[in-house]
């Protein structure tokens, strides 16, 4: 048992002693309660100033996910260094569809393992190899969003073999172009253009789909015709480069890359539809239901005061997330952290209050990161 | 109902009509009305327990809460009231009300909010037992939303 400040009460933490009113002697509240934000209200206007707190208190769902993460982690990791081999072998051997095709499988069961841990371990991590990473990164956040469009299990191979491959014409430009710090001169940034099309050769002299091309060449069109090599606008442009054309944007901007900052999940959003035009609605449409209005990662503060982590996402309740508190009303950083989920009956008198701006999310980030190795 | 509890839900609507919703709210003249009221194309209502019982619903037509639940939705297009829009209502309704029996909390009245739930339909009539109803008209950028308060103490 640990004495915890009344001010620092969070909800979900567990009463390891009765609280008694101090007039009558009649216990308000049990020991073995979980707190609510309810009943940390009614504690503090008594004028309690600290009570026991349970420290023991593990939940059953932290230590299967303590298991699970550092497999997920792995076949991960396994996955981007495949790609990255195939990739880089394409240029010597054949390409073959079917080893696409049973990468895109493999990467389809991680997605149906668990979405919400997958999306954590893509959020955190930054990779030297950002080709690679993003490709599989990519590929995983279309494959959540074909599934909510009712893609079949054969489609969604072909959509993530086509996701894997989008970015494989950026073999053909020099290294130094893609990896510049800083902005591209004009003609760096005409041959950085040609990539789609230069993707499209390749996969057609390795005989790749139709549709797999289609994707290549086109997950640059724009849906108002503003995008590149074609200006294609609307149903020109095929629907599964629609989809790669979100899905791409989406995680350039949340990625680690060494010519701006890295965007917050939230920032990532709010680009994507201040240039809403650009999209197919219904693609913006589904993206927002998989990745939520707070998507994974975030950091967002509630309206008891806490500042939580989004650690899992609810398709029917993109408002009210799992989430794991990580610093108290008073901004102090927790030894224990409670998990809730928002969208649980008794947990409605809360709800997410506003982000944090990015500048403080990038600090706490790097604190909650530090704190918590083997947790989302 | 005692008229000071309808000070929270007023400043609460117009803060996260500010905030989430992105527009400014103006107040009409509150009003009273009997049990049942009829309801607008879209309503929301939820459920408050604890020190005081009862309900807040909140009534708008398709339009405004397309436009609202776009805002909410960060700027997405919303062409019809899908499960993603109604959400964001619901969502909207929950934090008013929340944000309200925060405040009630700070008097030492400690309330907790129901999840929230939405009704399509002009012929929607909802009840409160025994009770009348406090009527919060609202003015928007977004269109008229109008919120009905019954809440009452609870016993002992």
């Amino acid at each position: 048992m640990k004495r915890i400040k009344t001010t620092q009460l969070v909800p979900g933490m567990r009463l390891a002693e009765d609280i008694i009113l101090p007039k009558t002697n009649v216990t308000l509240i049990g020991a073995g309660t979980e707190l609510s934000i309810e009943a940390i209200r009614r504690i503090e206007n008594l004028g309690i100033e600290a009570v026991g707190i349970d420290e023991t208190k593990e939940d059953s769902k932290d230590e299967t996910e303590r298991q699970l993460i550092p497999i997920l982690a792995e076949n991960h990791e396994r996955a981007i260094t495949a790609v990255e081999e195939m990739i880089n072998l394409s240029t010597e051997q054949p390409l073959e569809e079917e080893m696409v095709h049973g990468l895109a499988d493999d990467l389809m069961s991680q997605v149906e393992l668990d979405p919400s841990l997958l999306l954590n371990l893509t959020h955190i991590k930054a990779y030297d190899n950002y080709l690679f990473s993003h490709s599989v990164n990519v590929a995983i956040l279309t494959l959540l969003v074909g599934e909510v469009l009712g893609y079949s299990k054969k489609e969604l191979q072909e959509l993530g073999a086509a996701a894997l491959l989008h970015d494989l014409g950026m073999l053909s430009i020099p290294q130094e172009i893609w990896q510049k710090r800083g902005t591209l001169s004009p003609d760096e940034q005409a041959e950085i253009r040609k990539h789609p099309v230069y993707g499209e050769e390749l996969l057609r002299t390795k005989g790749f789909s139709e549709e797999v091309i289609r994707v290549a060449r086109e997950h640059h069109e724009r849906y108002d015709g503003s995008g590149y090599p074609g200006g294609k606008r609307e149903k020109d442009i095929s629907f599964k480069a629609r989809i790669l054309a979100v899905t791409d944007v989406y995680d350039a901007c949340i990625s680690f890359r060494p010519y701006r900052e890295q965007m917050t999940p939230q920032q990532a959003l709010e680009q994507l539809l201040s240039e809403k035009e650009k999209y197919d609605p219904g693609v913006l449409n589904a993206f927002i239901s998989v990745m939520a209005i707070y998507p994974i990662g975030s950091l967002v503060v509630l309206n008891s005061g806490e500042v939580a982590k989004v650690i899992r996402v609810s398709r029917n309740n993109p408002f009210r997330p799992e989430v794991r508190i990580y610093f108290d009303r008073e901004g102090n950083l927790l030894e224990q952290r409670p998990r809730l989920n928002l969208a649980e009956e008794k947990n409605h008198t809360l709800y997410i209050d506003k982000t944090l701006p990015a500048e403080e999310h990038k600090k706490l980030a790097a604190v909650i990161d530090e704190a918590s190795r083997d947790t989302p | 109902m005692k008229a000071d509890l309808i000070n929270p839900f007023l400043a609460a609507s117009f803060d996260i009509l500010k905030r989430m919703g992105k527009t400014q709210a103006t107040r009409g003249q509150l009003g009273l009305a009997a049990s049942p009221v009829h309801g607008d194309e879209v309503n929301v209502t939820v459920g408050v327990t604890g020190d005081l019982l009862g309900q807040v619903i909140f009534c708008m037509t398709e339009k405004t809460a397309m436009k609202l639940a776009s805002n909410m939705l960060i700027g997405l297009p919303v062409v019809t009231l899908d499960e993603l829009a109604k959400s964001a209502i619901c969502e909207f309704s929950n934090m008013v009300t929340g944000n309200a029996v925060g405040e009630l909390g700070n008097r030492d009245i400690i309330c907790s909010v129901t999840p929230p739930t939405l009704f399509m339909g002009k012929e929607v009539m909802v009840s409160a037992t025994d009770m009348n109803f406090l009527v919060i008209p609202l003015q928007t950028e977004l269109g008229d939303v109008k919120i009905y308060i019954a809440l009452r103490e609870a016993d002992g």
